[in-house]
């Protein structure tokens, strides 16, 4: 049977050290070790002082929502099966802000409410950072 | 303060639109040269005076390479100058903007810029753009990203849905009037509640058309305009910014938002304030982007937006009608040529019964960029169209 694909990151020199870290349970981001800028998505240059020692630091995992949505009509056949589904952008206590799918009880989803990150494998090779809508305290 | 050397020294000579719709069977390239003819014809420029030909990079994968020198060929012309560009939504303003660039340097006498889009290509599949940090969570494209814009508002300033419903509404009460708009039955902000969602909280009438289409518009000197068989359309204010900060703030500077800056340029180029502005045409992929768009360049305060729409402002007789032809939420996706096309109208006074009256300063605005990008990339092209008063 024809079946479409959900597209999948491709890592490259410039995100691999990432999805490395995903895989193995971790969270890192990019950080500039000439202005301590950390920044999302990653890249060879730190956007703040172009410098171009940056590498992958360890990073909370914590943070709040800063929007959400919920998709009932994807752009991409893959995730048809998905929807309704929900898409937070989380701005990470070290200050970047990220996508990912936002996960827990949504009936307490609104914007500032507290995440941390999760991991879902997807196959060897990718483990997609996702984030938990924390409740209680 | 001394005047801005392009101040109300070119002119929009003419202007044309392809049929457009749902028109499956004719290609990108088919609707370019459609509209470029309109266009022609409607100045009546001989077509061998146009020396200069900037074409939107088309959204087909396989077309892109040497596309302004193919649709010049097309034309039977060999332009001075070629460029295809990609501004997003607002290549159109940009392309207008670089031409008048072009003419006021001497390296060209009359440029024609254009567009064409396809939506049901045969034997190509349109790429899909991406983020590796977004698509993979079926964040794609232009919808979840307004989505985002409009979370965000709600968030800051309280706007509810129906408010979004209203700048909605008021664009289709506008179309009923307009006998080429795709989408012509007026609807009510109750009826917009009601419409399903696509993407919460953007319900199906706070997205815009999906559309086939083509547009061109000429651009040369005023004095060559005041030649040629229409009115000039003065080009009395011009302004373009590329930006971040909506939902991705990469730098400090960003802090700042680009599409005031935008704004700010034409209207002091144009020596004019928001105010003064007398109709708007406004890039409306979504109804969240409006509402950015009167915040951003200054016609409503930060956080009063959405109260001012709710009072029927956006309407023909309202403070400031805006985007009087129907938009791309309701005459169609015309890429902002359909923008251009009625604020030119306006300025003519040939938009019938959608005319506003003594319409002397007519605000026409693009957007675009790479919003499935992350950072998404922003861009806004802006213009302030006068008659000419010689």
């Amino acid at each position: 049977m024809f079946t479409i694909d959900k597209p999948l990151p491709s890592p490259s020199e410039d995100t691999e050290p990432y999805w490395d870290a995903t895989r193995d349970g971790r969270f890192v981001i990019p950080a500039c070790a000439a202005c301590g800028h950390r920044f999302m998505p990653p890249a060879k240059v730190c956007p703040k002082c172009l410098s171009d020692q940056v590498s992958f630091q360890p990073a909370s995992g914590r943070g709040k929502v800063f929007s959400w949505i919920v998709v009932h009509r994807p752009q991409h056949p893959a995730f048809m099966e998905d929807a309704p589904y929900p898409v937070a952008i989380v701005e990470l206590d070290e200050g970047p802000r990220l996508h990912g799918r936002l996960e827990g009880d949504l009936s307490s989803a609104s914007v500032g409410a507290p995440v941390e990150v999760t991991f879902q494998k997807i196959n060897d090779q990718i483990t997609l950072p996702n984030f938990r809508l924390v409740t209680g305290t | 303060m001394s005047r801005h050397p392009l101040k109300g020294t070119h002119a929009l000579a003419g202007v044309g639109l392809s049929r457009f719709g749902k028109v499956w069977g004719t290609s990108c390239l088919g609707f370019t040269l459609e509209a470029c003819k309109n266009a022609i014809e409607e100045c009546g420029i001989t077509r061998d005076e146009i020396d200069g030909c900037l074409v939107s990079m088309p959204a087909i994968m396989g077309e892109q390479h040497g596309w302004s020198t193919r649709v010049a060929a097309h034309l039977g012309l060999e332009p001075r100058l070629a460029t295809t560009m990609d501004m997003g939504g607002a290549t159109p303003i940009g392309m207008i903007q670089t031409a008048a660039l072009y003419i006021e340097a001497g390296m060209a006498n009359a440029v024609i810029c254009c567009f064409g889009m396809q939506n049901n290509p045969q034997g190509v599949v349109p790429q899909l753009f991406g983020s590796q940090f977004a698509i993979p969570y079926g964040d794609i494209g232009a919808i979840t990203f307004m989505a985002h814009v409009a979370r965000r508002q709600m968030h800051l300033y309280g706007y509810s849905s129906s408010q979004y419903g209203e700048i909605a509404s008021a664009f289709r009460y506008h179309a009923s009037m307009n006998p080429a708009a795709q989408k012509r039955e007026p609807f009510t902000v109750e009826d917009h509640q009601r419409s399903p969602w696509i993407v919460e909280p953007m319900h199906l009438l706070d997205c815009c058309l999906v559309t086939d289409g083509g547009g061109a518009v000429i651009v040369t000197s005023l004095e060559r305009a005041r030649d040629l068989k229409q009115p000039p359309v003065v080009i009395a204010g011009a302004g373009q910014e590329h930006g971040a900060e909506m939902i991705f703030p990469v730098l400090p500077r960003n802090e700042t938002p680009s599409g005031a800056r935008a704004a700010r340029s034409a209207f002091a180029m144009a020596g004019v304030l928001p105010h003064d502005v007398d109709v708007a045409m406004l890039y409306d992929g979504f109804t969240p982007l409006v509402m950015h768009e009167l915040e951003a360049f200054g016609f409503a305060k930060h956080g009063e937006v959405g109260p001012w729409v709710a009072t029927g402002a956006l309407r023909l007789g309202g403070e400031l009608p805006t985007n009087t032809h129907g938009g791309l939420l309701s005459e169609g996706h015309l890429f902002g040529v359909g923008h251009i096309a009625e604020g030119m109208r306006q300025v003519r006074r040939t938009a019938g019964p959608r005319q506003v009256e003594n319409a002397e300063v007519v605000f026409v605005t693009g957007f675009g960029g790479a919003p499935h990008e992350a950072p998404p990339t922003l861009s806004y092209a802006t213009l302030v169209l006068t008659p000419d008063h010689r």
